[in-house]
């Protein structure tokens, strides 16, 4: 089936090489939205259903902490699986990030292939779960 | 029925998708082997190379491709193309780019070349399913046509397969 | 960045030169080697070795500006070569140098500070509550030696240099994503 993937990073650069990353992978992709901050993601997500959340934490307007609070707070986005893709590596981030229900995170620098990797797990577990 | 053996050589490349056989390149120290599979054709390659970049020498490029990473791997997936693979369902496998001393006594050549092939795989689209890199002993690659496994044999250890693990990606590619 | 936050990193920086300095933190200079080679490497597939600093090319360099705040407050520059400008930002995209756009080739110079700077920071104070500004295109500015952290890289095109220094936490500073 077709994944529609919403990427949320302020680096227009970094979102293409995401894309990059999820097209080579192999995945069906159907669609691949994009937002530069947390308030256009909201945006993106009242609008359109997402199977995937890709999150920077680190973007103006509103950071990826406070885009995750939103979306645990909310009853039906809750349930989009989100993986956080942040330069911050600090213990106190991931675990926060983690308990307001990233289901994965993934610290820059980072291979192609290791993000193939999360983005295998996530999809797969997600796919997994509704088998 | 037995397999066969083609030897790939230093600065050296064959392509070939006969199921019986098996490409094997030895001595990889800091060369880099590259490793290419189609599964459904099963047109399958095996390129050793020895440096990074031809603009150091660009007549020996001419006589020789296959001696660079830019030379040589362009020229291997051309080859695979002709011989009917898709670039596109191509598996991917490194092996080699040891730290070894080479004759200017430059310890670096090994990663030099490694991320000379991932530089130039990543421009052609495609992702690497698996590598055996760095360290400091010379390694044994050998591709098998049939099946598309992919050994290697570092030092004087045992072979081991480079297979990826992923067990969300075998369930994907079940789907 | 609003005028009124510029105007008190300008105060915070002449107030605090000298204290809490980076060139001090032992670990400081191993962590931002390994940084640049791990990153360099990693997305860029691009070596990243410690070289002699010369700085003619700095002056016509692409260079980034990135500050950050948390447990610690300072700022970052980076420049890279105007020959491996190019090369680093094709590297990344997949692209040929051909197909860059100028405002990639920014982006890229902004992203490479903003992933730098994210994983020196992370690893030299895991521990730390960190926020990281969004990279400003800018020129090189050669600062002080005294309590600025400064290397030279060679990388596969041509040259690296990055600078950090931190400046003392202020209570009046202000987040830097509001």
């Amino acid at each position: 089936m077709a994944y529609r993937v919403l990427v949320v990073d302020d680096s227009p650069v970094m979102r293409s090489f995401i894309r990059r990353v999820m097209t080579l992978s192999g995945f069906d992709l159907g669609e691949c939205l994009e937002a530069g901050n947390g308030e256009e993601a909201l945006a993106q997500l009242n609008a359109h259903r997402v199977d995937v959340i890709l999150t920077d934490i680190n973007m103006p307007k509103m950071n990826g902490e406070e885009l995750m609070r939103r979306l645990c707070a909310d009853g039906i986005l809750k349930t989009t699986p989100a993986v956080v893709i942040s330069t911050d590596a600090t213990n106190e981030r991931i675990l926060r990030m983690i308990s307001l229900g990233a289901e994965g995170y993934m610290s820059k620098p980072f291979t192609p292939e290791a993000l193939r990797e999360e983005l295998e797990r996530v999809i797969g577990d997600r796919d997994a779960s509704r088998a | 029925m037995a397999l066969s053996s083609v030897i790939v050589g230093i600065s050296d490349c064959k392509v070939t998708r006969d199921a019986d056989s098996v490409l094997v390149t030895y001595a990889l120290g800091s060369c880099i082997a590259v490793a290419m599979h189609d599964p459904v054709t099963k047109v399958s390659g095996l390129l050793h190379y020895m440096l990074p970049e031809s603009a150091i020498d660009a007549k020996k490029a001419e006589q020789n491709p296959f001696m660079f990473a830019d030379t040589g791997i362009p020229y291997m997936m051309e080859a695979l193309k002709a011989a009917g693979g898709d670039g596109k369902r191509m598996v991917v496998r490194l092996t080699g780019g040891a730290q070894v001393l080479d004759s200017q006594g430059v310890f670096q050549i090994g990663k030099r070349n490694y991320l000379a092939a991932r530089r130039i795989l990543w421009k052609a689209g495609i992702l690497i399913a698996g590598e055996a890199v760095g360290g400091e002993v010379s390694r044994t690659t050998r591709l098998e046509v049939g099946s598309g496994r992919v050994w290697v044999r570092e030092g004087g250890g045992i072979e081991r397969e480079l297979v990826r693990t992923s067990a969300a990606a075998k369930r994907l590619e079940q789907q | 960045m609003p005028p009124e936050l510029e105007q008190h990193w300008k105060l915070e920086r002449q107030a605090n030169l000298g204290q809490a300095t980076l060139d001090q933190e032992p670990a400081a200079v191993q962590t931002m080697q390994e940084a640049a080679a791990q990153v360099l490497e990693t997305m860029f597939f691009s070596e990243a070795e410690v070289a002699a600093c010369e700085h003619a090319w700095l002056a016509s360099a692409p260079c980034a500006m990135i500050r950050f705040e948390g447990s610690h407050c300072g700022e970052m520059q980076l420049a890279l070569s105007a020959e491996s400008a190019d090369p680093i930002a094709a590297s990344f995209l997949g692209l040929e140098p051909m197909e860059l756009t100028d405002a990639q080739r920014g982006q890229v110079i902004q992203e490479l500070s903003n992933i730098l700077c994210g994983a020196m920071l992370s690893h030299l104070w895991p521990e730390s509550e960190l926020a990281l500004a969004s990279p400003e295109l800018t020129a090189w500015q050669e600062w002080p030696d005294e309590g600025a952290l400064h290397r030279c890289f060679l990388i596969s095109e041509g040259m690296l240099a990055i600078s950090v220094r931190l400046i003392s936490k202020s209570p009046t500073a202000r987040p830097v994503e509001e």
